[in-house]
């Protein structure tokens, strides 16, 4: 796997996070780090010599770049040009709000344009040992390959949580509701699309040597992801990227962007 | 070589549609003529009525009839006869539209005291409720403040009026014979009794089969922008005029009669605007300007409420709100709270 890691600096939450995941990737990893003219070599230098120094513990032979240009178009640039498996950002609030509320942060838009999963450094940085992988059930295949392709990388004893959050309520009065408050195993066993979609993940990871719990949530589905991340301390929330295709693009709520500007903790974008 | 959407037409619900048309403008012409007679007997009635009078009026009025669209019609009539000035016909049909979004809860209400679950049969009509009061109560001032600059006169809808001639030579007679038999003042309940039927004949129009076959079907599984669901809510809504309808048109269309959280609320919103359709078409078959005036400052007002709410704090207001609706469903205590309230707070506006 060959892992690509953006960094602007301080405090080098994504050299932290990458030394996670590439110390056992087959290949070494690139640390990139964007300028906005020549003037700035010198600090560009002295931060990649940083993410050096605190990626060699446990990593070896790593490469440096420094590119030229706006930040978030010189990482996409990079990922698409390195041929890389997986981007690692930063969430850093580097810009002002207006350039965050029409564009969005630099992070977001690597997530939204790379053509690899990216995942967003935030928070404390921790060894990953707790996974919540999110299933909307609309990628269901692409998230569980990613998460078995982490685990397999991470090594050792890893905790995945699946969570699926129905957010449906009743559209009007007359319908019956059973599965709008039941349970994980009360799904499962009425064979509701809820239960085959965590059924199906599970024999998924089970076959990948991962074995998962699977839970279900009522609500609204950002507000339940970010109180799962938070009730149970997670080191790794795995999400499906927004859909990026023709009219879904514009018609559906992006939800991985909204995870990832109100969570506090690391986030894996699959796609 | 056939058509596809050809044969999903259904040519007894067009007839339906014009027959259901037909019988509104009717009902309107003779409600317009039995106002005139009745206003100087009801106008001492009214005379002393202030705005939150009118609004309680036109609440529990449509708690009557069950459904806001006559109500707001029979407002428009009286303004038009002079019973009622501009403020209170505007107060008046706002109360309706408060009222009207209590039929989708007293139908969950009954369910519930057959002994379904409250939150699965109550949470929709909550919410619609919900919205519809916090969106209508903050529109209240921004239209009574827009009706009060006066820019709104200005504004006249002249394709419809040039149509004028037409309608009253088809419209009139039947009035004109009515008259000949019947005193003037009769025309009204006549009118209003017609009116009813002729929105019941609106809502089976709708075709809702080819709806759940089309790709509306997967909004119970993904979940949409909130402006999307703005714009489909509004929709659907122009189509069906009414939001109880248009709100129940989402239970067939998802297999389980399940929708989105995230989607419902916008939804809601844009239908709220669209909703008042029929009662534009009311003030343009009254010929009367200030009348279009009050519909067209209804539209403006809770349009630029829910866009600001939309645009600025949705998410929050999207979290306070199911919050709300989630307290009140919660227990039986809660629940007989917020009947009480409901049903209580238009009586207080009428009576203090």
């Amino acid at each position: 796997m060959h892992v690509l890691i953006a960094t602007s600096g301080p405090p080098y939450s994504d050299v932290r996070l990458g030394a996670e995941v590439a110390r056992c990737a087959d290949r070494p990893p690139m640390v990139l780090t964007v300028i906005g003219d020549e003037g700035e070599r010198p600090q560009a230098s002295a931060i990649l010599a940083h993410a050096c120094e605190l990626l060699s513990p446990q990593v070896q032979g790593v490469q440096t770049r420094i590119r030229v240009g706006h930040p978030a178009e010189e990482i996409v640039r990079e990922a698409e040009e390195g041929g890389y498996d997986l981007a690692i950002v930063a969430d850093k609030r580097d810009r002002g709000w207006v350039t965050r509320f029409f564009l969005g942060s630099t992070a977001q838009r690597v997530v939204e344009y790379a053509p690899c999963p990216v995942i967003v450094a935030k928070g404390e940085i921790s060894p990953i040992r707790r996974i919540l992988l999110c299933d909307s059930g609309a990628d269901s295949s692409v998230l569980v390959s990613h998460i078995a392709q982490l685990v397999d990388l991470i090594g050792g004893e890893i905790d995945v949580t699946v969570l699926h959050v129905m957010s449906q309520m009743s559209a009007g009065p007359g319908v019956v509701g059973k599965q709008l408050r039941a349970s994980t195993e009360e799904l499962v066993q009425q064979d509701s699309p809820e239960g085959e979609l965590l059924l199906r993940d599970i024999h998924m990871l089970d076959d990948l040597n991962v074995h998962p719990r699977p839970k279900v949530r009522h609500g609204l589905v950002v507000e339940e992801v970010l109180a799962e991340a938070r009730s149970q301390d997670y080191d790794l929330i795995v999400i499906g990227a927004h859909r990026g295709e023709g009219w879904h693009r514009i018609l559906l709520d992006d939800l991985a962007r909204q995870i990832i500007q109100k969570t506090g903790r690391p986030v894996f974008v699959a796609k | 070589m056939a058509v596809p959407w050809l044969s999903r037409v259904r040519p007894g619900k067009i007839g339906l549609f014009f027959v259901s048309l037909f019988l509104f403008i009717q009902a309107i012409v003779l409600m317009k003529e039995g106002a005139h007679t009745l206003a100087p007997l009801v106008r001492g009635g009214f005379a002393a009525a202030d705005l939150s009078s009118c609004l309680g009026f036109g609440w529990i009025s449509a708690y009557v009839i069950m459904g806001g669209s006559p109500v707001a019609a029979t407002a428009l009539t009286f303004f038009d006869a002079g019973v009622v000035d501009e403020l209170g016909t505007f107060a008046a049909i706002t109360g309706s539209r408060l009222g009207a979004s209590f039929v989708v809860l007293f139908i969950g209400f009954i369910y519930v005291l057959r002994g379904r679950n409250r939150a699965t049969n109550l949470s929709m009509g909550l919410l619609s409720l919900t919205v519809t009061g916090t969106t209508y109560l903050a529109g209240f001032f921004v239209g009574i403040g827009l009706l009060r600059t006066g820019v709104l006169d200005r504004m006249q809808l002249r394709g419809a009026i040039a149509a004028h001639a037409f309608f009253d030579s088809v419209f009139s007679p039947l009035a004109e014979r009515l008259t000949g038999f019947l005193p003037s003042w009769m025309l009204f309940p006549i009118g209003l009794g017609i009116i009813v039927v002729s929105f019941n004949l609106f809502d089976r129009c709708l075709p809702q089969m080819a709806l759940k076959e089309s790709q509306m079907g997967r909004m119970s599984r993904l979940v949409y922008r909130p402006w999307v669901m703005f714009i489909l809510g509004g929709a659907i809504t122009l189509i069906s005029m009414s939001v109880s309808i248009s709100l129940s048109i989402l239970v067939p269309l998802g297999n389980r009669g399940f929708v989105r959280r995230e989607n419902v609320i916008p939804y809601i919103m844009g239908a709220n605007i669209t909703t008042f359709v029929d009662t534009l078409l009311v003030a343009v078959l009254l010929e009367n300007v200030r009348a279009s005036a009050i519909v067209l400052a209804e539209i403006i007002s809770i349009a630029v409420v829910s866009l600001v709410v939309l645009v600025i704090f949705y998410r929050r207001y999207q979290r306070v709100t199911l919050g709300f609706v989630g307290w009140v469903t919660s227990n039986n205590r809660n629940l007989t709270l917020f009947m009480i309230g409901i049903l209580v707070a238009p009586v207080l506006l009428v009576v203090l």
